[in-house]
C-alpha cells in the first residue's frame, strides 16, 4: 500500500490535484482512498459529485465516537474511489489539530485505511502537531508540496520542508519528502523556479501542471477534469502525475532554506 | 549542572496554579468552585484538599465540581461544557461561584471569562490557573485572594481589627500558626478581623477592607498586601513572625504600623523567650544535623539560628533532627520544633 500525502499553502490547489490524481489512479486501476484532512472538508467534494460528504468529526459531535460506525464515514464517489473528511471544530473555536489525531485514531480503529493508494489532503500548514499526524506513525510514507512559482507559496512549501525534516530524521520514521508538484500560475519561467527551488531543498519536481481553463469548468459541473473531459491534454497532465507517483523511488530528507536564498532564488527567475 | 540526588526543590516550590487557588477558594464555605477541564485536574486537588481537611480535623467535602472535559470538548470546544457546569453550580444556590481554568482549556483557547459574563443572579468569579503559562502554586494563591478582594465592600469604614492574609491552608500547623499570630497581635491589644481566606463564608469576605492593618503569611504575598494598600488604604506586615528574634520584630513592626507602644508587649514576649529558653535547657550542648528528608529553604539561616540560641551544635556527624518546611512561627513554633529535636535527639 502507498500513502502519500499532499501539502502546500492554502488555496493553492491541493484538493484539485488530490482529487484529480485519485481520479487518475483509480481509472488506472488502483483502489483508491482519498483522505481530506482540513477542517473546510473540500477535499473530495469534486469525486463526491460536489457532495459535502459528512466529516468523521461532524459524527463525532453528534453521535459521540462510540456510536459512529466504520460505514458512517467512508462514502464512495467516483470510480469507487473510498472518501473521508476528518472535518473538525466550528471554525474560531477547540482544537482542530486535536481532530485529526482523533480521527486517525478512529480510521485506524475501523481499519478503514487500506487499499493500493492513501492520498492524505492536507490543511495549508502544519500549524500545529496535529496537522503532522499525516506525516508520523507511518501513515504518509510519502509527502508531495503543491506550490506555484509565487514566492509565498514557495515559502509555505519550505516551510513544510522543516516539518518534513523534524519528522524524517526521528527514529524509525519513515516519512520523506517524495517531490514538488508545480501547479502553475501560468507565470514566466515558472516551471524552471520551482524545479530549481525542488532541487535545492533536495528533491525534484514530480509534474508541472499547467494552469488551465479546463479545471475551472470541470469544477463548475463537479466533477474532476478526468471524469469531465477525459481526452483533454490537462486531464492527461494527471495521467502523467499519477504515474510519476507510482514509479517515483526517489525519497529524501529535504533541506529547507534560509528565508533570503529563497528571495533570491525568486529573484533569479523574474 | 547540579549534582545534588535530593529531590529538586522546585518540586516543593513551584507546584500547580490551579491547586494555588483552590486552596484559598474551597475555604469559602457556601461558594462553590468550577474547574474548567478534564476530570483528573479536580480529581487530585480533590482528594488532596480532602485529605488535608481530614488532617486539619475538619470532616467535610471540599466544594468543588469539575467541567468534565473529554477528548470531544477539547476538539470541539469546552465552552458548553463550562456553560452547563456553572448552570449545575448555580442551580445549588451557592454565594458565589469561582471558576478556574486548567493548561489543556487554554491552550485551546476557550473563552471562560465570556461564558461566565453571561450569567447572573450569582456572583461568577473567573480566575486564570493554567499552571503551563509559568505560574507557581504561589501565583494560583495570590491570583485567588486578589479574585476574592473584588467580592469586598468597596468603602467598608475602618475598625480596629487586623486581618490575615493569605494563610498556607494546606500546611499541617496553619491553625497553630493562626493561634500564635493572633496571640501576639493580643499582646497589642489586636484582635482579628477576617482569615482571608480561611473557613469562612462568602458574606465574610465583605469587611475585609475595614481592617486597620493585614498580616501576610509571608512576603511572597507582597502583590497581595500591595493590592489590598492600593484599594483599602490598609498599611500591611508582610510575614508572620519566624523564629525567637522575628518574633520581637514582628512585634516592633505591627506596634509601628498601628500607632502602637509595643515595649510592654515585647517585654512580656522576652519573658516567655526565657521560659523557653529554661525549658529546653537539657538541650544545650549536643549536637544535631538537619534531616535531609526535605530541602530546607529560606528557613534555613532561621533554624541556625534558633539551634545557635539554644546552643545546639550543627554538625554532619550530628543527630538528625526534623526541620519544618517552613520556618517555625513564633516562639511557639519554635517550643514546637524543639520538642520535636529533643524526641529525635533521645530515640
Amino acid at each position: 500500500m502507498k500513502q502519500i500525502a499532499l501539502y502546500g499553502k492554502g488555496g493553492i490547489g491541493k484538493s484539485t490535484t488530490s482529487a484529480n490524481l485519485s481520479a487518475a489512479l483509480s481509472l488506472s486501476g488502483y483502489n483508491v482512498l482519498q483522505i481530506g484532512c482540513d477542517p473546510k472538508r473540500d477535499s473530495t467534494r469534486m469525486l463526491m459529485q460536489g457532495r459535502l460528504i459528512p466529516t468523521v468529526m461532524d459524527l463525532v459531535r453528534e453521535r459521540g465516537a462510540t456510536a459512529v460506525t466504520p460505514e458512517d464515514v467512508v462514502y464512495t464517489g467516483f470510480n469507487g474511489i473510498r472518501c473521508v473528511e476528518a472535518g473538525g471544530p466550528e471554525p474560531g473555536v477547540g482544537c482542530a489539530g486535536r481532530g485529526i489525531i482523533a480521527t486517525f485514531q478512529l480510521l485506524e480503529k475501523f481499519g478503514t485505511l487500506t487499499g493500493d493508494v492513501i492520498v492524505y489532503d492536507v490543511l495549508g500548514d502544519v500549524v500545529c502537531g496535529g496537522f503532522a499526524m499525516p506525516m508520523r506513525e507511518g501513515y504518509a510514507q510519502e509527502v508531495y508540496l503543491v506550490t506555484s512559482g509565487e514566492l509565498m507559496s514557495l515559502y509555505a512549501a519550505n516551510n513544510i520542508c522543516k516539518a518534513i525534516q523534524r519528522l524524517s530524521t526521528r527514529p524509525r520514521s519513515k516519512c520523506r519528502l517524495a517531490g514538488v508538484i508545480c501547479n502553475a500560475k501560468n507565470l514566466p519561467r515558472e516551471e524552471e523556479l520551482v524545479a530549481e527551488f525542488a532541487r535545492r531543498v533536495n528533491s525534484h519536481l514530480t509534474e508541472y501542471i499547467p494552469r488551465d481553463r479546463t479545471v475551472q469548468l470541470a469544477e463548475l459541473d463537479r466533477k474532476t477534469v478526468l471524469e469531465y473531459d477525459p481526452s483533454s491534454e490537462q486531464a492527461q497532465k494527471y495521467r502523467d502525475l499519477a504515474a510519476r507517483v507510482m514509479e517515483n523511488t526517489r525519497f529524501t530528507i529535504p533541506i529547507p532554506l534560509e528565508i533570503d536564498e529563497l528571495e533570491s532564488l525568486a529573484r533569479q527567475f523574474v | 549542572m547540579s549534582l545534588n540526588h535530593l529531590p529538586a526543590s522546585s518540586c516543593r516550590t513551584d507546584g500547580c496554579t490551579l491547586t494555588g487557588a483552590l486552596s484559598v477558594t474551597t475555604q469559602v464555605r457556601d461558594a462553590i468552585t468550577v474547574v474548567h477541564g478534564p476530570p483528573g485536574c479536580t480529581h487530585h486537588n480533590f482528594s488532596l484538599l480532602h485529605a488535608t481537611s481530614l488532617d486539619h480535623d475538619r470532616v467535610v467535602l471540599p466544594p468543588l465540581i469539575s467541567s468534565g472535559l473529554s477528548e470531544t470538548e477539547i476538539i470541539f470546544g469546552g465552552e458548553g461544557a463550562l456553560d452547563r457546569t456553572l448552570d449545575r453550580a448555580i442551580s445549588r444556590h451557592p454565594a458565589a461561584v469561582f471558576v478556574l481554568s486548567t493548561c489543556i482549556v487554554e491552550t485551546i483557547g476557550d473563552d471562560v471569562a465570556a461564558v461566565c459574563n453571561a450569567k447572573t443572579g450569582v456572583p461568577v468569579i473567573v480566575i486564570p490557573t493554567a499552571g503551563f503559562l509559568g505560574g507557581s502554586f504561589q501565583t494560583g494563591v495570590n491570583n485567588a485572594l486578589v479574585a476574592l478582594a473584588g467580592m469586598a465592600e468597596p468603602s467598608p469604614g475602618r475598625n480596629e481589627q487586623v486581618n490575615i492574609i493569605g494563610e498556607k491552608n494546606l500546611e499541617y500547623e496553619v491553625d497553630e500558626n493562626f493561634a500564635e499570630v493572633a496571640r501576639l497581635l493580643s499582646l497589642l491589644g489586636l484582635s482579628i478581623n477576617t482569615r482571608f481566606v480561611h473557613n469562612l463564608t462568602a458574606g465574610q469576605i465583605g469587611s475585609v477592607g475595614a481592617a486597620r492593618l493585614n498580616v501576610l503569611r509571608d512576603p511572597s504575598l507582597v502583590p497581595v498586601g500591595e493590592y489590598l494598600k492600593e484599594h483599602f488604604k490598609t498599611p500591611y506586615v508582610s510575614g508572620f513572625p519566624v523564629g525567637l528574634s522575628g518574633t520581637i520584630t514582628f512585634l516592633e513592626s505591627v506596634g509601628s504600623a498601628c500607632g502602637i507602644d509595643p515595649r510592654p508587649a515585647i517585654e512580656e514576649e522576652h519573658g516567655f523567650e526565657q521560659e523557653t529558653l529554661d525549658d529546653f535547657a537539657d538541650i544545650a550542648g549536643l549536637e544535631v544535623s538537619f534531616s535531609p528528608l526535605f530541602p530546607v529553604q529560606d528557613g534555613d539561616g532561621v533554624v541556625r539560628d534558633i539551634a545557635h540560641a539554644f546552643r545546639v551544635g550543627v554538625i554532619p556527624s550530628g543527630k538528625p533532627v526534623p526541620v519544618p518546611v517552613t520556618p517555625p512561627v513564633g516562639i511557639t513554633g519554635v517550643r514546637r520544633m524543639l520538642h520535636r529535636w529533643r524526641r529525635a535527639i533521645h530515640a
